[in-house]
């Protein structure tokens, strides 16, 4: 019999193994009973064994980046194709202040120091704020004006002496949390020399001389970072008691967003070395504190180090454009590219990229320029990148719960818990990312999973999409919804809110009516006295189920009942699966959707034979507006 | 239909790992000697000593740190006792008896038994529990 080949990693199958090997191989026979020597030594084997497998089974598992779970060997298996995960990131914010000197001054300029320049305050917890390098600024009138970009943390030092007797000196910062964008590295000839040297930091190695001033980071252990210098072949090589001083600033990252009253903490110098601490106005604030973020999750790291590899920091294919942005945009929290070909009408040469930043809804006006600007570098000439904004699929659950009440203390914290449930699911990853899914399956195992009381769950589903009106002008609507709609013959697949219309009386509302399996006829309706819709657009557009799209004719809405002039169009899926078609973002709207509860007779065995069981449907109908 | 012949004896190696003198195979104990040793290994085990089965062993250990009363005597002899029937099938207890001999800082066990399905005499087993540290 050959011998057993162990895979396993649970003790007691390794045991059975042993066993099994000795039943045909050996002339003992104790190994059954549990106090035998043999017993003993059976099982110092399989636990043996059983510790080679698992360490086996881990030491597998971390050598590759699919597999690794400890952000150390993640970090380092994405080191080793180029990758450096983005660090965590200050909330930067912008303020103005100015200094006056008095109008006979004769200062020519103000520093503001590198270090800490402001104190401010957000939920009650205070923040400080300080800038990674001098700022200076004219005097023109006795007045220096600052306008600067602050950031959120503690501005901190470290200094390095080199010691080439030690082989392998390190240069590792003994702080985490650190925000590598502010890091700073000067190095003088020695600690007396007068003489700074700014080593900049270099991402590859492409263009780098044996003389480049230069430095290289990469995460270590702890969430820490090293600083690694040039060999002399590829960049400067550092010589003997050289001094490295690295300043950088260590923050709180998202915590140290919306901050938006300062008070002024920092250092001011004039062009003579003399402090200025009079004259120093109040702080205004331009932007409050925004985008400072954590530092790159270990499923981004696995998901990007490879993307990013094979675009070889090239924006060529619509994929690269989705690996790079988030190493440039530290606050990108989803990314979808697409060539303009697929677009309707096509546009050719131009690659339409939408962003969901991690803050917010929108990426503001001044971050796309930035990103276009810093794309510039890696895009193939001939190839435009522009931005679209983002495009809100809602999903929306109508959903009758069903429970035991034998198992449930209180039936209004058993809804409670599964409103909690679905809004766990609705921040989780399946849905919050560009291509997104909502998994219908999935969704009604978290409902029943979410208690034991509860038996089953009939849910339904619909889709959502907000058409914000322009109440100024006529104008045509093309609402995208990216899946199929369904079409039941009889109308009002798709429902809406309220909105006047110039020239017609009343609050009106969006319908459908069948023309053919693919299309339909969008009409506006009101409801009469009897709330039976009456008719007052025959004509107002179209509806192509196949596709899920709903254009809208010309036409000039007034106002709406919803604010800030959104009409809510709502259809009904042909699949309860929604999927993020190219640019839509999906997002699980719990607030607008419906939990009931209804008591299971059957499961609690007051009524066995189900006569008195309350059936629900499992199919939308009703009402002929959205509610 | 012809009677099967059904043999049955025990067989276990000797943790002393010797050499026989003959064979040059490692020394084996056999029927009475295995299954004694196996009832010693079971009460001079320590619950939790072997991996993943904290139910083999007895507290016969530490209990011997308690001190020597007739309640004490009578823990060990139920540990003793509960010990072999879980985990020894191949025996019939018949008395298990623990003693505190005066003036000593020692237990003498001794655990009678039959072994079953072998035609041999009643076995008696005899051993002294003695803390490591006196």
């Amino acid at each position: 019999m050959a011998f057993t080949q162990y895979t396993t990693l649970d003790f007691e199958e390794i045991k059975v193994n042993l066993r099994e090997f000795l039943r045909s191989n050996s002339n003992f026979t104790d190994f059954d009973f549990e106090g035998s020597n043999l017993s003993v030594l059976i099982d110092l084997l399989a636990y043996n064994t059983y510790t080679t497998s698992y360490n086996a089974n881990m030491i597998a598992n971390e050598a590759f980046i699919d597999s690794a779970t400890l952000r150390e060997n993640v970090v380092a298996l994405a080191r080793n194709i180029g990758y450096v995960p983005q660090s965590r990131r200050a909330a930067t914010a912008n303020v103005s202040f100015s200094v006056d000197l008095g109008a006979g001054t004769s200062k020519s300029t103000v520093t503001l120091k590198a270090g800490l320049v402001a104190l401010g305050d957000f939920a009650n917890t205070n923040f400080t704020f300080a800038v990674p390098e001098d700022i200076t600024s004219p005097v023109k009138d006795g007045i220096a004006f600052f306008t600067i970009d602050i950031k959120q943390g503690t501005f901190l030092t470290k200094e390095f002496t080199v010691d080439i007797s030690q082989t392998n000196q390190r240069f590792i910062l003994p702080n985490p949390f650190i925000d590598t964008s502010t890091l700073r590295v000067n190095v003088k000839d020695t600690a007396s020399s007068s003489t700074i040297k700014n080593y900049k930091l270099l991402d590859n190695i492409v263009g780098i001389k044996t003389t480049s001033e230069v430095h290289l980071i990469q995460e270590v252990q702890d969430e820490k970072y090293e600083i690694l210098f040039g060999d002399g072949v590829f960049g400067k090589k550092l010589g003997n008691r050289n001094v490295v001083t690295a300043t950088y600033i260590v923050c709180d990252g998202a915590n140290g967003n919306g901050v938006a009253n300062f008070q002024f903490a920092g250092r001011l110098l004039d062009n003579d070395g003399g402090l200025v601490v009079t004259g120093i106005s109040d702080i205004s604030t331009n932007i409050p504190s925004r985008n400072g973020s954590e530092i790159e999750s270990i499923s981004t790291v696995k998901n990007l180090a490879p993307r990013l590899y094979s675009s070889q920091y090239r924006a060529v294919t619509a994929n690269d454009y989705e690996a790079l942005i988030p190493t440039i945009y530290s606050n990108a929290d989803s990314v979808t590219a697409y060539g303009g070909e697929e677009s309707t009408p096509p546009q050719f040469g131009v690659v339409k990229i939408a962003i969901k930043p991690k803050n917010g809804q929108f990426v503001s006006d001044f971050d796309k320029r930035d990103l276009l600007a810093k794309l510039k570098q890696y895009a193939v000439a001939g190839i435009k990148p522009e931005f679209v904004d983002l495009k809100f699929l809602f999903i929306e659950l109508d959903s009758t719960v069903y429970f035991n009440t034998n198992a449930v203390a209180s039936v209004s914290d058993l809804k409670t818990k599964v409103i909690t449930s679905l809004t766990t699911f609705a921040k989780s990853d399946d849905l919050n990312k560009f291509g997104g899914r909502f998994k219908y399956s999935k969704a009604q195992k978290i409902i029943d999973d979410t208690d034991t009381a509860i038996t089953s769950n009939i849910t339904k589903v619909l889709i959502r999409r907000n058409l914000i009106a322009d109440t100024a002008n006529f104008a045509q609507y093309e609402l995208c919804f990216g899946n199929k709609f369904h079409n039941r013959r009889n109308g009002f697949n798709i429902k809406s809110s309220g909105f006047t219309v110039d020239g017609i009386r009343g609050t009106l509302f969006f319908a459908d009516a069948y023309v053919s399996e693919t299309r339909g006829r969008l009409f506006v309706f009101r409801l009469g006295l009897d709330q039976e819709p009456e008719v007052v657009i025959t004509n107002a557009g179209t509806v192509e189920y196949d596709v899920g799209e709903i254009l809208i004719d010309t036409i000039r809405i007034l106002s709406t009942v919803k604010t800030d002039n959104v009409i809510e169009i709502q259809a009904i899926p042909e699949s309860n699966d929604i999927i993020g078609l190219r640019d839509l973002f999906i997002q699980l709207s719990v607030a607008n959707s419906s939990v009931t509860t209804v008591q299971d007779v059957i499961s609690t065995g007051a009524d066995t034979s189900g006569s008195s069981f309350v059936s629900t449907s499992s199919f939308l109908n009703g009402k002929y507006i959205r509610q | 239909m012809p009677a099967i012949r059904q043999s049955r004896s025990f067989k276990d190696i000797s943790l002393s790992f010797r050499r026989h003198p003959v064979t040059n195979d490692v020394v084996g104990i056999t029927n009475e000697d295995a299954v004694k040793r196996s009832v010693r290994n079971l009460v001079e085990t320590i619950n939790t000593e072997r991996p993943f089965n904290s139910l083999i062993g007895s507290a016969v250990r530490s209990s011997l740190f308690e001190p020597a009363d007739r309640d004490i005597l009578t823990r060990l002899e139920i540990e003793i006792e509960t010990s072999i029937k879980n985990f020894e099938p191949r025996v019939r207890l018949t008395k298990v008896l623990a003693q505190h001999p005066f003036d000593t800082n020692e237990i003498t066990v001794q655990v009678e038994y039959d072994i079953i399905g072998q035609e041999s005499q009643p076995q008696e087993l005899t051993f002294i529990l003695q803390p490591t540290r006196v």
